[in-house]
């Protein structure tokens, strides 16, 4: 049995989770997390087909693990449930193809003008919506011709025996399917800051994290991806070398959910959950007094920042809040919204595209009433999904960081 | 500035977040899950057997509300108000006289201090009242809080059930569900279409409490316009809306006044610096992916009681602090924890933290343990806070002393 | 007084009683049944759920592993709808004692009680919860009885074929024309009104009341009363009925039963049928011996604790054993015979799952008595299903899937999947306003909150149907039944739930300042 479904029995139905789901809220259509998780766990038998499929209009934020004062792990028992339905079921070809994005980038990347013109067009849209299934109301994001990879091929490492300098102001960068294939420039900044800091930054093999097939229902994947990482990434952390991401959900990946989700044991994954941080995470934790001593320029503009679900649920607060407050001028409003309603490849599906534009409208109103320069957002796919719905430029805080420290794209 | 971390996100931790930051300090709010707001009714139960003014003084010494002092709790009180004034929620009440209200079962609930929407209906205010049930809602039913209240003498004027225009309802709704309809306008025009004709000749009207959930008094003012009566709400089975208005508002305010949400781990232990074990320096935080240390000048504890963790009762007959392992006041064994019937007085509602009058809890030679922990609300033994009704004002009066003597 | 008469009269409305009547009807007698309480309220609504299969019983009580293996394929014919095909398995684990696994499965082979071995790996593959460490596995016909949905088959089979089924009637006296009982005087708890109810023969099928019947017509009873605890966790690790495989004793199974699994039992002699206090080393015992057999218990939430008390046959002239040494084959005893009295028999002990077997062979002694030439006909009479049976996993959630937009299901008890509906059905079919009665007819609020959220709306329901009826009455009982249940395993999140359930119902509701219901 996962860990997740031993804190079934902890659940008091107090309702906290349901009042805290933002899908619940919107939709009927979603009876809410502690219905579809530990109550209906009691009644799902192993050996007999899942009764029920309500739970896959769950979206995977999380919030409901994060709320509950009791220990139970709503989400995740939520998230099982989802992969033995699909397990159970067959999976759309649309469900397929965007749980892989490491495959959609390494196909379309050498293509990339002819694949973001094509794909960006209406009628190619409207085609993706009718034969798929594909929102043709959803972000789609830009290839770029370039990958991360190839830019700073002389920071990939395949091994840290490589490693020439100084172990102890090394990171190693996860950068993830987005910031290799669809937004080099955050990568390159990431390295450009990390450097100023006086730390060397290397890269070391990775493919993607598998969140994307994990949250699709499609786990036996997911763990392939998972255990490719674990190889390649175990020798740097048990060196000692902090794993270092911008992504939030791809580093939750390697934190929680490579363990609790996709139940992989050793000590390999154990090194790498405690050596992974979230960027600000391992700034405010490593470079603390370094960071209170620069001297940042002047931005003056009116953000709001939107911590994403999926940093919250890292357990860390939001770290980059405390060095977005030291720079001047930057007039920062905070979101009132729990969830800007993407849910990674969620809110994509034609079916589901209604519910997360809904549990988006919150935090769309609040950004349309402030009259905002831009939007802070630290995870790529809620960040697509802001800017397409406000028609605001959304920067991750390390971009205003950058900008902040003199460092150009 | 004073670092200040607050472990436990309930009225205590919230309110005690902001006195913080409100005097200019950096304060970190750790906890795993959400407070008993959403759990309660929403209001402020002072002392509920009795006039709480007058009741208090006579207390024993080790009552929180003696350690905290009638000076702290005022004080919290008039905070509580202006918090509540500015979010445009208010409070009505007063600590020198116990509103009436009916509880959806049809018991009378004395309270000190309910937001305008449930103190619309207090009992002994004269207005005749009619009660509504919504149609489909299995957290409320009109005729049985309109026979228990005539039973006790007070006359309801009539009964009703009022349809609500969802034509396409798949799972049972909750109270959030409504109330995240109720914040919409459009809702409201049509709700008030369908239900006016229904009302005619009723002046005051009593619904289960899910008249919208950001911005609820707006809701209520809007409602009542439109439908030309008094409403009040009733709260219901969690989540009770009224107590998560009130998460809501503290949580917003928090966030504008800058103090640092760290939700989803647990404190699982301290370091002490280089203090000797006088001091508390930091604490460590469970979080997913390994430990983080965290440090501060001031701890205040404010993890609750039983049901939110702050004390783990175990099978074995002891009784712990879940954060520190603070020595805990209580009878061991489990035999001597409950009685018989949940309707009465349980010994284990009494068992809790022993402090001094500066919020510092106790070890067993009546000495405080660290110089810079202090504890507040749920966690604190000497009050049975149940049959008293006195959990909200223990907890605001306590944060209030906690963080005043915290911050010097 | 009111007299009335009929052929026979039973007493007692468990399993017995019930079987008792319903073969007497398909014999075609008359028959009115009286029951002091409600159905399910003693031993039979208070064991464990198992279905034996027999294996249980090869060494100490040979006779009832056959009866057990006999009647489990009957029950399986006759009540499909109540049973759960679990299957069951025996472990035996390295500290039991060596030799016994052979032993066991001998005497299974020898009595004709289905029995195979199956490798540890093939076991850990079916119930990957159990124990790792087990030595011999050996997989039986176990599986697990709902007895709530049982008696209220019963009862309804019984009044259709033109019985009668008084609850809440207690037999105050019993009157003797010389050696010859021919009538009882019958309380109706209810009103408070005495009546006469004349009959040619009686049987007394009260269990552990029996000794109290029967003294009512100054005869002494054999009777030991050995309480068994049980305690249920509120989830099932297991889906397999897991017996320890080693010589019987406390603490040596597990049965999954709905949504629950039940580890049982304590067998501690007891003095009064309702003594069924559960003492905590009894609670400890049982939560211990179950994490032996399946480890992850320590993880998981006792959710409630129950004893029943079993009636069993102690001879006076016997060494008087330890109740749990005591035999559990059915008793039963003609008083003619044995005290000359005429018209009366006395039926106890025995099991659940030989209930039929056991009717069978009273009424063919009282047909022998009273001189009728009719059979038994049970064993291949099913028993209708009543439409509110659907206890098994995972029924309730896969109707509720189905349930189609317009028919909004109102899920009133949400741990269990009580329906509003069913509940307004189950309070007008049972003519009474008792929450508690619903509860052992629909498993309302017997799951995780222990009705900390439904006893609120059931009260609000059946008041709505009955508003005459006093506001609110059955809310506080319900609420203290549900209570006592949990007392025995108040720590940790089961303290939780109780304390939830004190802020709802006292802080929330003030359900404490109620004035007193008005009879």
């Amino acid at each position: 049995m996962n860990l997740p479904l031993f804190t079934t029995d902890l659940c008091l139905k107090c309702n906290i989770c349901t009042a805290a789901c933002p899908v619940a809220a919107v939709t009927d259509l979603f009876p809410g997390p502690k219905f579809v998780g530990p109550q209906a766990e009691r009644y799902r038998h192993p050996r007999l087909s899942m009764p029920d499929v309500s739970v896959d209009w769950c979206s995977g934020c999380g919030i409901c693990s994060r709320v509950c004062p009791h220990g139970v792990a709503v989400a995740e028992i939520n998230i099982l449930a989802k992969g033995r339905l699909t397990k159970e079921r067959h999976t759309p070809l649309r469900d397929q193809l965007i749980a892989h994005p490491e495959l959609l980038g390494r196909i379309a990347s050498p293509i990339a003008p002819v694949a973001n013109t094509s794909i960006h067009l209406r009628p190619a849209r409207w085609l993706l919506e009718k034969t798929i299934g594909i929102s043709r109301h959803a972000p789609i994001p830009t290839f770029t011709r370039i990958p991360l990879r190839k830019r700073f091929r002389d920071r990939c490492f395949d091994t840290p025996l490589d490693i020439k300098h100084d172990i102890d102001h090394t990171v190693a960068f996860f950068h993830g399917c987005s910031s290799n294939y669809y937004e080099p420039e955050l990568g390159e900044q990431t390295i450009a800051i990390l450097e100023r800091l006086g730390y060397e930054v290397v890269i070391p093999p990775q493919i993607c994290c598998g969140l994307p097939l994990q949250s699709n229902g499609l786990f036996d994947a997911a763990r392939r991806h998972a255990q490719a990482n674990i190889t390649w990434l175990a020798p740097f952390a048990k060196q000692g070398i902090p794993i270092v991401g911008t992504s939030t959900s791809c580093t939750l990946m390697l934190k929680h959910d490579y363990r609790t989700i996709l139940g992989i044991r050793g000590e390999d994954v154990e090194t790498i959950a405690t050596s992974t941080y979230d960027f600000f995470e391992f700034l405010t934790i490593f470079v603390k007094n370094e960071i209170n001593r620069i001297k940042f320029n002047s931005l003056h503009a009116r953000a709001l920042y939107h911590p994403p679900c999926k940093l919250r649920n890292h357990g860390i607060g939001a770290p980059a809040l405390s060095i977005l407050r030291q720079i001047p001028e930057l007039q920062l409003h905070l979101s009132e919204s729990e969830c800007c309603g993407a849910g990674g490849t969620y809110g994509m599906k034609l079916e589901k595209f209604p519910v997360a534009y809904e549990v988006g409208q919150g935090l769309f109103n609040q950004i349309s009433q402030l009259e905002l320069d831009f939007v802070i957002c630290d995870s790529e796919t809620c960040r697509w999904w802001i800017a397409k719905h406000t028609g605001l430029p959304v920067y991750h805080p390390l971009e205003i960081m950058a900008r902040a420290m003199d460092i150009q794209p | 500035m004073t670092e200040v971390l607050i472990v436990g996100a309930g009225l205590t931790g919230l309110f005690a977040s902001l006195l913080v930051a409100e005097r200019g300090n950096a304060v970190t709010l750790v906890a795993q899950g959400r407070g008993g707001l959403e759990l309660s009714h929403g209001c402020i139960d002072i002392w509920g057997r009795a006039t709480p003014s007058r009741a208090l003084s006579r207390l024993r010494k080790s009552h929180p509300y003696r350690l905290a002092g009638t000076a702290a709790l005022h004080a919290a009180l008039e905070f509580f108000e202006e918090i509540t004034q500015q979010a445009e929620y208010p409070f009505p009440g007063s600590i020198s006289r116990n509103l009436h209200l009916p509880t959806a079962l049809g018991a009378i609930h004395p309270t000190a201090l309910a937001p305008q929407s449930l103190a619309q209906g207090d009992l002994f205010d004269g207005t005749p009242f009619t009660l509504a049930g919504i149609d489909n809602l299995r957290d409320f039913y009109p005729q049985l809080a309109a026979s228990n209240l005539r039973r006790a003498g007070i006359a309801v004027q009539s009964v009703l059930d009022l349809p609500i225009p969802l034509d396409d309802t798949r799972h049972d709704f909750y109270t959030s569900d409504l109330a995240h309809l109720f914040d919409k306008s459009n809702w409201r025009e049509e709700v008030a279409r369908v239900w006016k004709p229904q009302l005619i000749g009723i002046k005051r009207l009593g619904l289960p409490a899910v008249l919208g959930l950001r911005d609820p008094q707006h809701v209520l003012e809007d409602l009542q316009e439109r439908l030309g009566l008094t409403l009040f709400e009733i709260p219901t089975l969690p989540p009770s809306l009224p107590g998560l208005r009130l998460e809501v508002i503290l949580r917003r305010r928090a966030l504008n006044t800058g103090v640092h949400f760290i939700e989803g781990p647990r404190v699982v232990g301290r370091i002490d610096g280089r203090s000797d074990g006088r001091r508390v320096s930091g604490v460590v935080l469970q979080t997913v992916g390994g430990p983080r240390v965290h440090t501060a000048d001031v701890v205040i504890l404010a993890t609750g009681g039983i049901l939110n963790g702050g004390l783990v009762f175990q099978q074995d007959g002891r009784v712990q602090e879940s954060v520190f392992d603070l020595p805990v006041n209580y009878d061991q064994g489990r035999g001597y924890w409950t009685t018989t019937s949940p309707l009465d007085s349980q010994p284990y509602s009494g068992y809790g933290l022993l402090v001094n009058d500066l919020m510092q809890p106790l070890d067993a030679k009546g000495a405080p343990i660290f110089e810079n922990l202090y504890v507040a609300g749920g966690l604190l033994g000497g009050a049975d806070r149940t049959m008293e009704g006195s959990r909200q004002g223990i907890d605001l009066a306590t944060a209030y002393r906690a963080v005043e003597v915290a911050l010097g | 007084m009111p007299v009335l008469s009929t052929q026979l009269l039973v007493i007692g409305g468990g399993s017995t009683g019930l079987g008792v009547a319903w073969d007497a009807c398909l014999r075609g007698l008359k028959v009115v049944l009286v029951e002091q309480g409600d159905l399910g309220q003693g031993t039979s609504g208070r064991y464990h759920g198992l279905l034996h299969s027999g294996g249980r019983y090869v060494i100490s009580d040979p006779t009832s592993a056959c009866d057990c293996a006999v009647e489990n394929r009957v029950l399986r014919q006759i009540v499909p709808h109540t049973i759960e095909d679990t299957g069951g398995l025996f472990l035996a684990t390295p500290t039991d004692p060596i030799d016994f696994p052979d032993r066991w499965f001998a005497a299974c082979q020898e009595l004709g009680v289905s029995a195979e071995e199956i490798t540890t790996a093939e076991a850990l593959r079916l119930e990957p919860a159990l124990n790792p460490r087990i030595s011999r596995v050996f997989r039986v016909q176990d599986g697990s009885l709902d007895s709530f949905d049982l008696l209220h088959t019963l009862t309804a089979e019984i009044k259709r074929a033109g019985g009668q089924v008084w609850l809440r009637h207690r037999v105050e006296k019993l009157i003797l024309n010389g050696n010859t009982i021919v009538a009882a005087e019958i309380r109706a708890l209810d009103t408070d009104e005495l009546l006469t109810i004349g009959a040619d023969f009686f049987v007394n099928a009260t269990g552990p009341w029996a000794g109290q019947v029967a003294s009512l017509a100054d005869i002494k009873v054999p009777i030991a009363l050995g309480k068994g605890s049980m305690v249920a966790m509120a989830t099932r690790p297991i889906h397999t009925v897991i017996n320890r495989c080693r010589p019987s004793s406390d603490g040596d199974i597990i049965v999954p039963v709905g949504t629950v699994a039940v580890l049982g039992t304590t067998d501690v002699e007891v003095q009064q049928p309702t003594d069924t206090t559960i003492e905590p080393w009894e609670v400890d015992f049982l939560l211990a011996q179950g994490e032996i057999l399946v480890p992850q218990l320590a993880y998981q939430r006792p959710l409630r604790a129950w004893a029943g008390v079993r009636p069993l046959y102690r001879p006076t002239t016997g060494e008087l054993g330890e109740t749990r040494e005591l035999p559990r084959s059915q008793i039963i005893l003609d008083h003619a015979d044995r005290d000359g009295l005429q018209g009366l028999i006395s039926v106890f002990s025995g099991k659940l799952t030989i209930f039929r077997l056991m009717a069978e062979q009273v009424m063919d002694l009282v047909c022998k008595q009273m001189n009728i030439a009719a059979v038994c006909h049970t064993a291949e009479t099913p028993l209708t299903m009543t439409s509110r049976s659907f206890y098994k996993l995972p029924d309730r959630l896969a109707k509720l899937e189905v349930t189609t937009s317009h028919d909004l299901p109102q899920v009133v008890c949400e741990c269990e999947l009580v329906t509003r509906l069913a509940i307004e059905e189950a309070l007008r079919f049972a003519s009474t306003l008792d929450l508690d009665e619903v509860r052992r007819e629909l498993r309302l609020g017997m799951g995780p909150c222990q009705a900390g959220f439904c006893a609120f709306r059931a009260a609000g329901i059946a008041h709505e149907l009955a508003p005459t009826a006093p506001a609110s009455g059955g809310l506080t009982p319900f609420l203290e039944e549900r209570w006592r249940g949990m007392v025995p395993l108040g720590w940790g999140h089961t303290l939780r739930q109780m304390e939830l359930t004190r802020r709802i119902y006292l802080e929330l509701l003030q359900t404490h300042s109620l004035p007193e219901p008005t009879k």
